[in-house]
């Protein structure tokens, strides 16, 4: 089942001196549990495409299609929202909220979401189970390692059970074994819950584990590589 | 959880945040401080005008206020005193002779205005009776017949007020603890006679270095005072026919309010006593004062009386001191003005606290508007954070500013240096700060409108960041 479609997505910046393609007629669609890694050099377009497939930024042309939705025909209020319900966001640099213990971190995007206490509790404590730090719910995020802020937010992107998961280089500040543990938290997780991943990365360990390996160079996609379907 | 958040970000930079919380509670401080004393001058200058000067409503003939004839007297007497004693709303009257005439002693001599009173019947008008001063012989008295009670200033004015320097005060500043050397150094001062404060205080000031005056010269001063009790005071007036006529009094005792002006002109003999001066079978009614169980009555009984006075003149005591009434009626605009200034102070600092905040959560921001916090919610958290950070300095200004005052409106706050300034013009130069329930719910109600403004810019400079630009900062 389809859960992104993108049709002749163009993203054309245009600033006084010179004009950027940094998305080239990009058409490609994902579909249910897949993990997906876009690589490519700096400047190959990788941040732009999440970002217009994450609705935080708005393409020039084409459209992005998510669960029947065509972003650029919703308001402003309207894509927040949208984001909400149905986008999970992991960041390079985790962007944990600092005064919040893990628990709180993961469970604010529910209770954005007006989700029930008791239901919200539930959810929460099984996902920082599943993400290894059950032991470390009442922790504030000076309290944890990289590695371990970067499973909360994994833990928060999940929690509001999104269509999809964007990660931008989710292991580019992390060592080589919180990175390794990271990533099979992550593809276990899509297994198990069926949620696609997309990430943009340079990280060869991301690639490697990936189910699909999209190379984008100068904005244009240049290869699109399945390996192997999800089951 | 928004409420959660926002009361934690307040303390995530505690410094900063205390920087802020100390500024608004010393503002509240002070602003509550300055209020509750101006309160309490105001209260008190009305107080003292009403029960020392002017009661709730006097009644005068009509020409009486234009020019003070003595036979400009209170027409239908008969018909309003029994209309007065027939009101529930009175709780005493009284009726005053008031002539104008020149009071003089072997030294000097002054304008005053004479209140024929009935020193008994006064009492439940006027608490004159209570402003005796110490050392200051005593009230009128019915049975001593000759007597004149004259105010501090009057008798400085008249010479009758002195400052001299006897064995018996030496053996008395001995007695307190006065050091030996500033003893001595009175000796040279013993029996000379200053016949006002000021030439008193020079002398000291001669005597004794800038020390000694601070420590010990408002002592001395107080110690030395002596007012010259049963000297005869000479009162110059004109009967019914416009003839001179002159009387011997003696002074009984010395007065004193706050207000200096009243003081000055305001001398006070039995009123057939005066009767007996200006040589009438009947007692002259120039005046009738009468004070009301509840002053916020005046206007009605005003209205009532106005009604059977005829020719007569019923004012009250926003009438009669309008300096008062116009201070009492500007305080509500004071609190606006004075607390309006603090909070436009505060304002400032929260504001710029706040954009501090939001410049260092860029990023944070960034992400939350990325995850799905709307831009209501955005604007909720900066709201309530900027609302919290004022609060906490709020009430730890309110709290401390109350206990302080509490304690301040009992043991009161003498203005020492400016004290005949402010007595000049009716004002205590000791005064007791109040602070009403009123105030605490406008100052209130103030914070809370501050924080709700000063949270506005910052909470829109959060709402105007792009969050893909925002999440790139660093």
């Amino acid at each position: 089942m389809k859960v992104l479609e993108l049709k002749n997505v163009n993203k054309i910046y245009n600033s006084t001196e010179v004009k950027v393609h940094a998305v080239n007629d990009v058409t490609m669609d994902f579909v249910e549990a897949e993990f997906a890694a876009i690589v490519g050099p700096s400047g190959s377009g990788k941040t732009t495409l999440l970002n217009l497939i994450g609705g935080l930024d708005m393409p020039t042309s084409g459209e992005i299609i998510i669960g029947g939705t065509n972003l650029s025909k919703l308001k402003p209020s309207q894509l927040i929202d949208f984001r909400l319900n149905n986008i999970g966001f992991v960041f390079q640099s985790y962007n944990l909220i600092p005064v919040l213990t893990a628990k709180e971190n993961v469970e604010f995007i529910m209770t954005l979401q007006k989700w029930p206490e008791k239901e919200r509790d539930e959810r929460t404590f099984e996902l920082l189970w599943a993400v290894g730090l059950g032991d470390r719910i009442n922790s504030r995020p000076t309290k944890l390692s990289g590695g371990q802020q970067q499973r909360v937010a994994v833990a928060r992107a999940l929690a509001s059970k999104p269509k999809f998961i964007l990660a931008d280089e989710p292991t580019a500040n992390l060592d080589s074994k919180a990175a390794t543990t990271l990533l099979e938290i992550m593809e276990k997780l899509n297994h198990e819950s069926k949620i696609t991943f997309i990430f943009s990365t340079h990280d060869p360990r991301v690639v490697k584990m990936a189910h699909r390996v999209i190379t984008l160079e100068d904005g244009k996609v240049i290869s699109d590589d399945i390996r192997e379907l999800p089951a | 959880m928004i409420w959660s958040i926002a009361w934690k970000n307040v303390w995530r930079n505690k410094k900063r945040s205390l920087v802020v919380i100390v500024a608004v509670t010393l503002g509240i401080i002070s602003g509550v401080l300055l209020v509750g004393i101006m309160e309490g001058w105001v209260k008190q200058r009305l107080n003292d005008a009403i029960y020392n000067e002017v009661s709730h409503i006097q009644i005068h003939n009509s020409e009486f206020i234009k020019n003070e004839e003595i036979d400009l007297t209170v027409r239908n007497l008969a018909e309003i005193t029994r209309s007065i004693d027939s009101l529930q709303e009175v709780s005493g009257w009284v009726k005053r002779t008031k002539i104008i005439a020149m009071a003089n002693t072997s030294w000097a001599n002054t304008g005053v205005i004479i209140y024929g009173v009935d020193p008994e019947k006064e009492k439940q008008v006027t608490e004159i009776c209570k402003k005796i001063v110490q050392d200051g012989g005593k009230y009128l008295d019915v049975q001593s017949p000759g007597d004149i009670m004259i105010s501090d200033k009057t008798a400085e004015i008249l010479k009758l007020k002195q400052y001299i320097i006897t064995d018996s005060i030496i053996a008395k500043l001995r007695a307190e603890k006065v050091t030996v050397n500033v003893l001595t150094k009175l000796e040279t001062l013993k029996d000379m006679r200053f016949r006002s404060p000021k030439d008193f205080r020079e002398a000291l000031r001669k005597e004794f270095s800038k020390k000694e005056l601070d420590r010990f010269g408002l002592f001395i001063t107080d110690k030395a005072l002596d007012y010259r009790i049963r000297n005869k005071v000479q009162i110059t007036t004109s009967d019914m026919e416009g003839t001179p006529i002159q009387g011997i009094f003696r002074v009984c005792g010395i007065y004193k309010t706050t207000n200096t002006g009243f003081d000055q002109v305001s001398v006070f003999i039995n009123t057939r006593e005066l009767a007996n001066l200006y040589g009438g079978n009947d007692i002259l009614t120039h005046e009738i004062a009468i004070l009301l169980n509840n002053i916020d009555d005046a206007g009605i009984v005003k209205e009532k009386l106005s009604r059977i006075s005829g020719d007569n003149s019923v004012m009250t005591w926003k009438e009669l001191a309008p300096d008062a009434a116009m201070m009492n009626d500007f305080m509500v605009m004071y609190y606006f003005i004075f607390i309006g200034i603090i909070m436009l102070a505060l304002a400032f600092g929260i504001i710029n606290t706040m954009l501090m905040a939001i410049l260092e959560r860029t990023k944070e921001l960034g992400m939350l508007m990325a995850i799905g916090m709307n831009r209501k919610r955005i604007f909720k958290m900066i709201m309530l954070e900027t609302i919290f950070l004022t609060i906490v300095g709020a009430v730890a200004g309110m709290l401390s500013g109350w206990a302080i005052t509490e304690v301040l409106g009992k043991t009161g706050i003498h203005f020492t240096g400016w004290g005949e300034g402010f007595e000049a013009i009716g004002f205590a130069a000791r005064v007791y700060p109040i602070l009403t329930p009123q105030f605490f719910i406008f100052i209130t109600i103030m914070v809370i409108l501050t924080a709700i403004i000063s949270s506005i810019w910052p909470a829109r400079k959060a709402l105007k960041l792009n969050p893909v630009e925002a999440l790139r900062t660093e």
